[in-house]
């Protein structure tokens, strides 16, 4: 038997997310609707001698789709065959703007759901001096009325208790104008069964596009022949829906003083004022980045210590080997490559979060919308902005929610410039070879340097935003509009789902990834394509026969090197690399990186284990990967492999370039387009090697 | 003493009644938030330089941000 199908419906910040992790506790996962990347959340519920398949639908004020988001929602709840459709929906609440809610409940009862209302949120009935007759409210919505609080867990059993409700039909609250009774009577023939406020949908839709063609052309028809105006049509059910909810409401909701929106009112004096509010953010910003570089030190080194240890202790328990020499080289060393980083990218994940939770991202998103505007975007390009230094994949997905297509093109085609936590690796390791760990007024300076790192991703975002607004024609006139929630304390549990999901998701597929190419990259520096590679003993004992024993291990292993795949590979690219100051061994890393950025630091581990893992018994400190690094000599200019010139060239280039196959792959799915993905990718890397080369020449 | 203004003009503080939103460009969505015709709102936080502007929608108690170009279609009237 299909598991019965429950689906949380509501406005944005009625804390569904909060109703949602309390129904499935940790029983959920997040994926993406099939076909294109929105965020699905779902999740099983077992109780009353069953088990319930539960989705959290995207926040939505209404059922007219402004944006891809919110077409999701009406899709499922308009098309029975979808495989969401569910048994019963679960309309979120909260005390405050009840209002909004109702007339979302009514449009979805319409389109033939069955549904019973929640309201949420009952601990700011109080605070926010507001009254509610529940019986009257459960009368008029003829529906059961649940009460939560889904911070607490309050009345979630009662919730559950009533998952298996099936309230009788609730139609006609919506009186149709009788201007649109004749339009509407010839759409209704098009769909015979449908009911009578999903036809209205349709043609209220500007395009509705789960429908077959030809439907979707009767009705254009339709419109064309009654010149129906959409948004006329929307706006005129939203008045027509206030004022008789309104009017219904009147009896039964009770306000008085509201002690709640002073202070949200007081704090936002504050964090919106003029001058005051961009130091806070700023001030703000600058603090994630001081904790991201200063407070994951204990950690990392802890993880640096057992990965050292882990590797230590695989060498001396197992016997020589290829397959030894897979594990410990290939293996452990590109996975502890990546393990390192987790402290970073979580506490930036905490931060993101904790600013969602408590409501102050929209504030950003108001300081924010003037100073983006110039550039083509909009202030809700801050969020994917902000999430693309944690994560392009996310950030890309979380332009959906930006009405205006050329916003949420340009948002997208900038957002990898962010400085993403796949990056971090990389500039961490080169900010500490070539910045010293000296403090400058209290300030950690490798801290201000991958400061200045995340401006450059910053600067190179806005600026190409800027060049691209000049290149991309408008379709429709700009607008925004956005709701600033009253702040709230995090709900702590959405906090940790939040960065748990995200970090686990980052270092799985990652992970994935970074041991594919750490276990390609092994063969292809144990294996070569011609016998220099295999006699090598034989060779370099005739070149320079008098070498120490140590000596000969040493110069065996780095001409093998040389004469891999690895190696043949790394000098094939080399004549591209070398103006930008890298040698081949660098030049491999580079090569990838292409697969994904964060690859850089587990190859640069194998590749230097492989140069000189002779030595890695003598010295445990030369285990880690620094060191190693800094001891490495470029082998076209004798210099260190890694100085100021080549460091910083290295810098722009993994801050500019397009090195992320999954980003790209979403950039795909979300703008539907090879082209614009094709020029993104081109135009981020061709400004990359430039801005390298550059560098490098004028530095060296 | 003027007794009707565009929503860009308001200072922070002021109360008003919405009148009418003269384009049909500005999409619904704005009066599903309260930028309705009787719809009474106050104005409470302005962003610099010609920035977006927040106002307390009066009815649902919820503050929605707006950018001054649309707010500039929305006329209003004052009340006392």
């Amino acid at each position: 038997m299909k598991k019965p199908a429950i689906i949380l419906l509501g406005n944005p910040n009625v804390g569904k997310t909060s109703l949602f992790n309390r129904l499935t506790k940790l029983n959920q996962k997040v994926g993406n609707y099939p076909g294109i990347t929105v965020e699905k959340r779902e999740g099983t519920l077992i109780a009353n001698q069953k088990s319930y398949h539960i989705v959290d639908l995207p926040g939505t004020y209404t059922l007219f789709p402004n944006s891809l988001d919110e077409e999701i929602v009406f899709n499922i709840l308009s098309d029975k065959s979808n495989e969401l459709y569910p048994d019963l929906t679960i309309v979120v609440a909260e005390p405050a703007s009840i209002k909004r809610s109702i007339i979302l409940y009514q449009q979805a009862r319409e389109l033939g759901l069955p549904a019973i209302f929640v309201i949420n949120m009952m601990d700011e009935m109080d605070s926010k001096g507001i009254e509610i007759d529940e019986d009257q409210l459960s009368s008029l919505l003829k529906t059961k009325i649940i009460k939560t609080n889904a911070r607490t867990g309050k009345g979630i059993k009662e919730l559950i208790a009533v998952l298996d409700e099936k309230p009788a039909g609730y139609f006609n609250s919506l009186e149709i104008p009788s201007n649109y009774k004749e339009p509407l009577e010839e759409a209704k023939k098009l769909f015979p069964l449908a009911t009578e406020y999903l036809t209205w949908q349709y043609l209220a839709q500007e395009n509705v596009g789960i429908l077959p063609i030809e439907k979707q052309q009767a009705l254009l028809d339709i419109r064309n022949k009654f010149k129906l105006n959409t948004h006329q049509m929307q706006k005129d059910e939203s008045l027509i829906r206030h004022e008789s909810v309104s009017f219904a409401l009147s009896n039964i909701i009770q306000k008085k003083s509201n002690k709640q929106s002073n202070k949200t009112n007081s704090i936002d004096k504050i964090l919106l004022h003029p001058i005051l509010g961009y130091i806070l953010f700023f001030g703000l910003l600058f603090l994630i980045f001081q904790a991201i570089f200063s407070w994951s030190g204990p950690l990392m080194d802890s993880i640096d210590g057992l990965f050292a240890e882990i590797t230590a202790f695989l060498d001396a328990s197992l016997p020589d080997g290829p397959l030894t020499s897979l594990l410990i080289y290939g293996i452990v060393a590109g996975i502890g490559g990546i393990v390192i980083f987790i402290p970073q990218i979580v506490i930036l994940f905490l931060f993101l979060s904790f600013m969602e939770e408590t409501g102050y991202m929209s504030r950003v998103v108001f300081l924010m919308d003037r100073w983006l505007k110039p550039f083509g975007l909009n202030g809700k390009s801050v969020i994917p902005l902000m999430s693309g230094a944690a994560c392009a994949i996310p950030a890309v997905m979380a332009a959906r929610n930006i009405e205006n297509p050329k916003e949420r093109l340009l948002t997208m085609l900038v957002t990898p410039f962010m400085t993403c936590s796949a990056r971090l690796p990389i500039y961490i390791v080169i900010i500490a070879l070539i910045i010293p760990e000296d403090t400058i007024l209290g300030f950690n300076m490798q801290g201000i340097a991958l400061f200045v790192m995340y401006i450059l991703g910053i600067v190179g975002a806005l600026l190409s935003s800027l060049i691209l607004n000049k290149v991309i024609k408008s379709v429709r006139s700009s607008f925004l509009i956005f709701e600033l929630p009253t702040y709230k304390s995090p709900d702590w549990k959405n906090v940790i789902t939040n960065v748990w999901d995200k970090s686990s998701g980052f270092l799985i597929e990652a992970g994935k990834i970074i041991l594919m190419i750490s276990i390609i990259l092994w063969v292809l520096g144990n294996f070569g394509p011609n016998n220099k590679f295999y006699d090598a003993q034989e060779i370099v004992e005739q070149q320079s026969p008098n070498l120490t024993e140590e000596d000969l291990a040493q110069e065996v292993a780095s001409y093998q090197l040389e004469h891999s795949f690895l190696g043949y590979i790394g000098m094939g690219i080399e004549p591209f690399v070398r103006p930008l100051g890298y040698d081949w061994k660098m030049g491999i890393g580079l090569i990838s990186s292409f697969a994904a950025r964060e690859v850089f630091v587990g190859t640069m581990a194998v590749v230097y284990s492989i140069g000189d893992d002779v030595d890695l018994d003598d010295d445990g400190q030369k285990n880690t990967l620094l060191s190693k690094m800094k001891s490495e000599i470029n082998a076209n200019t004798g210099k260190p492999a890694y100085n100021f010139a080549s460091g910083i060239s290295l810098l722009l280039f993994y801050a500019f370039a397009m090195q992320c196959m999954a980003t790209i792959a979403v950039v795909r799915k979300e703008t539907g387009s090879w082209k614009w993905t094709a020029i993104q990718t081109l135009f981020m890397t061709g400004l990359a090697y430039v801005a390298a080369l550059i560098a490098y020449q004028l530095l060296k | 003493m003027q007794y009707n203004s565009s929503l860009d003009q308001l200072k922070i503080g002021e109360i008003v009644k919405i009148n009418e939103i003269q384009s049909t460009e500005i999409p619904a969505k704005f009066f599903e938030l309260g930028f309705y015709p009787g719809s009474i709102v106050e104005v409470k936080h302005k962003a610099p330089f010609n920035g977006p502007i927040c106002l307390n929608i009066l009815e649902s108690n919820t503050l929605i941000a707006i950018r001054k170009s649309e707010a500039k279609l929305i006329q209003a009237e004052y009340i006392k």
